[in-house]
């Protein structure tokens, strides 16, 4: 027993850093399921988006990946802000299926757009911090990348529920996703609230690419498979709460290094999909929702 | 347009006759326009079946895609099957495939039903690519399609483009297209006069998993090269889905635009692939926005001129 937990140790520690990152990645999409009740499934994109937006700013200015948030969040914010405001709010209240295909139309466009001026090729932020590591006494070395995504993926969380809990528009947010109707008559206008929140939620995916360009090498078609890892964190998290996105995050992190440990590395994708597949049978309101 | 409405049956026939009887006047250029042309309406009618009228947005066609040409691969490279028993066998696993996740796929509904759909076809991209017997990531190369001549990959592909639109236009004028049409008008009033929705909603997935992977037997003859990331890729659906907005999701004539749009679209960019789907990405998004019947739903609107109606006289 103690050898397989010491076998494991290295495994489940960098399960649990690398959920942390997956965290981020649906904190964001869940913020909007909740708020808008819109599944975006350009959310993959946007984090991908984010990703060459750094690596546009680092070929610009020579500083760190990390630095170039200063410029990638504000305008992936924008980004969301307009797509939201102009496109999606239009339709508001047409049914479900609008909305979801035209964020999937969204996302096809930035795909190829990627495509298009990037070319297919593998890139990567490269910075210092990709290949160090931090030994813990005689018990482990971390990759000191996925520990800084796990210490981003918290204060991320941590800043966001002090936004909804402590300010004005953070409250009106909540209002808005609540009850709009009535939040309107208390005077707030809900389309600009849904289109702040789509910013803010393209913000939580500007951190997102960043982290995921300085952890791993990521295409222009790499969106897809962080919007089901997104989806993945949601479900699995349950809605309408930043802790849960977050178990959720390490949950969906920790089943794949461990599927990848057991199966082999091509089998890493497949038990996320896998344990996504068994909680929206059976309790696809989340492990982590009330009711 | 009384006019239009008594000849429609003629031009209906005019159309098939043209198409039927290119090879024998059109360049092979033209030929391969009018193939794709066939496949694309096959695949993207068995969509408009699923989310025009069952309500069921799946974003996982390509798993059956995969299905159906693995199949033919499989039978005929390895156990030397005829073609056309091969793809038969396509549509019969990919059936198959589909009656085993319905349950617990039709768990799921809207937005879970559609990344469910499509975590799904993933699945099988994963399998794929780590299975040996399938020759892992590297894929296969359908060689027995060979000794088919172009004429009869066409043929067949016309066939069976033509009998999707028949099969959804029976289906529609059925007792089942009744049910489908009473619960897309109200869910629960229909349910509680006897129609049995979860029957309807799996026939429905059902026909369309079967067609699919026909078509894609079909498609793979003519690909002749097939590739886990390929076949079970996302692309598939995304062709399907922004054929069947263009056209007119919910009409029966939709995909039949949407497709000639479509394949036009990427033989005038065919060297520019990401060009030809970022502008269908707009136009599909500009029809949502602004005529969400598509095309053929729009003109159905304002003229009340349908080619295929599915109601009852």
């Amino acid at each position: 027993m103690i050898s397989i937990l010491s076998e494991l140790k290295v495994p489940i520690v960098n399960g649990l850093l690398l959920g942390g990152l997956y965290g981020i990645i649906g904190i964001g999409m869940s913020m909007i399921f909740g708020i808008v009740r819109l599944i975006n499934l350009a959310h993959g994109d946007f984090v991908i988006l984010a990703s060459y937006f750094s690596l546009v700013t680092m070929s610009l200015i020579p500083i760190s990946p990390l630095l170039t948030l200063i410029i990638v969040i504000p305008a992936m914010c924008l980004l969301g802000f307009i797509i939201q405001y102009f496109l999606l709010n239009r339709t508001l209240g047409k049914g479900m299926n609008p909305p979801l295909l035209i964020a999937f139309g969204i996302s096809i466009i930035l795909q190829n757009l990627l495509l298009l001026i990037f070319t297919p090729d593998a890139r990567t932020l490269l910075s210092s911090l990709s290949v160090k590591t931090i030994p813990i006494g005689s018990f482990i070395n971390l990759p000191t990348i996925y520990v800084v995504d796990f210490i981003a993926a918290i204060i991320t969380v941590a800043f966001l529920s002090r936004f909804f809990n402590r300010t004005y528009m953070g409250k009106a947010i909540r209002a808005a996703s609540d009850d709009d109707g009535a939040a309107q008559l208390m005077g707030i206008n809900t389309k600009t609230i849904y289109a702040i929140a789509m910013a803010i939620s393209a913000g939580t995916a500007a951190i997102a690419g960043v982290l995921v360009g300085m952890t791993f090498t990521f295409y222009p078609h790499t969106g897809p498979e962080y919007l089901i890892i997104a989806f993945g964190v949601v479900i699995v998290g349950g809605l309408g709460s930043l802790i849960g996105t977050f178990l959720g995050g390490l949950i969906l992190g920790l089943a794949q290094i461990l599927g990848a440990h057991f199966l082999g590395p091509g089998f890493q994708l497949l038990s996320g999909y896998l344990i996504l597949l068994i909680v929206m049978t059976f309790k696809p309101t989340g492990l982590f929702s009330k009711g | 347009m009384g006019f239009l409405r008594a000849y429609r049956i003629y031009g209906i026939i005019l159309i098939i006759l043209l198409l039927a009887s290119l090879p024998f006047w059109a360049s092979r250029y033209w030929i391969l326009v009018a193939l794709l042309f066939s496949l694309n309406l096959g695949l993207s009618q068995m969509w408009n079946l699923l989310a025009g009228y069952s309500g069921l947005v799946s974003l996982g066609q390509q798993a059956f895609i995969g299905l159906g040409g693995y199949t033919l691969a499989v039978f005929s490279i390895y156990y030397g099957f005829p073609i056309s028993l091969s793809i038969l066998i396509g549509g019969i696993i990919s059936v198959l495939f589909a009656l085993l996740i319905s349950a617990p796929i039709f768990r799921m509904r809207g937005v879970y039903f559609a990344i469910g759909t499509w975590t799904v076809a993933e699945v099988l991209r994963i399998i794929f690519s780590n299975w040996k017997y399938v020759g892992y990531g590297m894929g296969l190369f359908v060689k027995p399609a060979y000794k088919l001549s172009f004429n009869t990959i066409y043929y067949t592909a016309l066939f069976t483009g033509i009998a999707s639109v028949a099969i959804v236009y029976f289906i529609l004028r059925s007792k089942l297209g009744l049910g489908l049409m009473a619960i897309r008008d109200e869910e629960t009033a229909s349910e509680t006069l006897g129609v049995d929705i979860f029957k309807c909603k799996l026939s429905c997935f059902l026909i369309s998993a079967f067609i699919t992977g026909i078509v894609a037997g079909i498609l793979y003859l003519h690909n002749i090269f097939i590739q886990p990331y390929s076949a079970f890729g996302i692309d598939w659906t995304v062709r399907l889905v922004f054929i069947t907005i263009i056209g007119g999701i919910g009409t029966i004539e939709g995909p039949i635009i949407g497709s000639f749009i479509y394949v036009f679209l990427h033989q005038w960019l065919s060297e520019y692939p990401s060009v030809s789907l970022l502008i269908l990405g707009i136009i599909a998004i500009a029809v949502i926005l602004s005529a969400p019947r598509g095309i053929m739903g729009t003109i159905q609107e304002r003229l009340g001129f349908e080619i295929l109606s599915p109601r009852r006289k």
